[in-house]
């Protein structure tokens, strides 16, 4: 019998939710790709998706439908931070009052994040906290600021933490400076990261767009096919 | 003689030429077989603006264009003004400048109408020289959803909303034939959620951005085609928003 599970199929990871065993998963996208397992997947989401599963829900709907299920109120400011993009939106009243998603000029500030870490060595939790925001206008180009900052003197591991700040303080203000963000994708696990945001952060993990297609798959009419949503919209 | 217009002359102007047998061609509108050249503007430049001056440019050296009637007044938009005075020089045909500043609203029932919001958008450009085909059936709807702003350079775009979409904004100036009436461009149903679109590199995004953070619609701005990302963002925004 084939396995039944939901999937975000992001830049780098694939994120995995067993359905019957109620267990989640992350397997690096290049390996998900080569899977030969018998696999039903009645939702799927994510950059990598292409095809795959028997519906394919659009990111910002699952962001916004797992931020939903998960935060108590029903106003918040959501910003998911992937590999390759960066996207948010700001929730009132279970209304979307304003959204973007980055897939430029967030460029690929997560998949970076995760490089310079293995590059450098480092434990992200133990990373200075004094360090100097460095200007990023882009992951890439704030690399090339960091590694001014090391070959001036600077330490890496300030060095890279000036660069997380850099890219902290442009999220922040791509999402327009609220009180409170909650944090999705996998820089939830970098303390460092949210440490680097000039205003409170609530991380709620890697799942975020998993939480949404699992509401979606056990309300289906809450995943009413925007279709129906044009359909239902009759004239006088 | 071919007359190719831009933008949305004066109604009268226009029939001048429709009366004595002449085709007006819209140099707005996309022209499947001329490509759109970055040798003629900048590369970041609005995509309507190097359409129009692609298909000036081609269409007048392959004889195939006799007249531009240009508006260059509040109803287009600067670029268009700075453009026309260099096309004038550029090519060997009369480029007209006029503005329209006609006050008298001929009204717009198809930006109310039940028909899907591209056909909507398609009648409106294709009416902006000639009248609308008495046989079209217009049924006023009540709004469910709203597109404010300019037609888009990929209509493919228009196709996420439901057919309730009403359309506010310039392209209902266009449709009311008073393309610089700025207080009706900035009229609009409070309550009706809406998307307000601009194409890159419009000076009216600052407009199209105000509106969007103070009624709290959705703020989209294109460049040639529909990416991943706007359509993605249309349909959350329709599916959390629309009732």
């Amino acid at each position: 019998m084939s396995e039944k599970i939901l999937i975000d199929c992001g830049t780098s990871y694939t994120k995995i939710y067993y359905i019957d065993q109620n267990y989640y998963d992350v397997v690096p996208s290049r390996e998900f790709r080569k899977w030969k397992k018998e696999l039903r997947i009645p939702l799927a989401t994510g950059y990598n998706t292409r095809g795959t599963g028997e519906v394919q829900v659009n990111e910002l709907i699952a962001l916004a439908e797992g931020g939903l299920r998960l935060i108590p109120e029903d106003s918040f400011t959501l910003l998911d931070c992937g590999a390759r993009d960066v996207k948010y939106l700001n929730m009132k009243e279970g209304k979307i009052i304003r959204m973007d998603w980055n897939t430029e000029c967030g460029a690929f500030a997560g998949q970076v994040i995760e490089l310079l870490i293995n590059y450098f060595d480092i434990d992200p939790n133990k990373l200075p906290s004094d360090s100097e925001k460095i200007p990023v206008v882009c992951a890439v180009l704030g690399m090339t600021k960091m590694f001014d900052k090391i070959a001036e003197g600077v330490p890496y591991p300030k060095a890279f933490m000036g660069f997380l700040k850099g890219i902290a303080w442009n999220c922040y203000h791509l999402v327009d400076k609220p009180e409170l963000i909650y944090l999705s994708g996998g820089l939830c696990e970098n303390r460092a990261f949210i440490n680097s945001f000039p205003c409170q952060v609530r991380p709620l993990g890697r799942y975020v767009l998993l939480e949404g297609l699992k509401s979606f798959y056990e309300n289906p009419s809450r995943l009413r096919p925007l279709e129906e949503t044009i359909k239902q919209s009759n004239p006088l | 003689m071919i007359v190719g217009i831009v933008g949305v002359p004066c109604w009268e102007e226009m029939q001048k030429y429709v009366k004595r047998g002449d085709i007006i061609i819209d140099l707005d509108d996309a022209i499947p077989e001329i490509s759109i050249e970055d040798s003629y503007l900048p590369k970041i430049y609005c995509s309507i603006l190097k359409r129009v001056t692609s298909n000036a440019i081609t269409l007048a050296q392959a004889g195939k264009l006799h007249l531009i009637l240009a508006d260059v007044g509040e109803g287009k938009c600067d670029g268009m003004r700075y453009i026309a005075s260099f096309l004038r020089e550029l090519l060997p045909i009369p480029v007209v400048e006029v503005r329209n500043a006609n006050s008298t609203g001929w009204g717009y029932p198809i930006c109310q109408s039940q028909l899907p919001l591209r056909k909507k958008m398609e009648l409106i450009v294709e009416t902006v020289s000639k009248p609308i085909n008495p046989s079209t059936k217009l049924q006023k709807t009540i709004p469910s959803c709203g597109f404010w702003g300019v037609p888009p350079s990929d209509f493919t775009l228009l196709e996420l909303f439901p057919p309730t979409t009403h359309i506010y904004g310039w392209t209902r100036c266009m449709e009311n034939k008073t393309p610089a009436n700025r207080e009706l461009e900035l009229q609009l149903d409070e309550e009706v959620p809406t998307v307000f679109f601009t194409q890159n590199f419009c000076q009216r995004s600052a407009l199209a951005f105000h509106l969007a953070k103070r009624y709290q619609g959705l703020f989209v701005q294109m460049d040639h085609h529909l990416t991943k990302s706007i359509r993605a963002m249309v349909e959350a925004f329709i599916k959390f928003n629309v009732k």
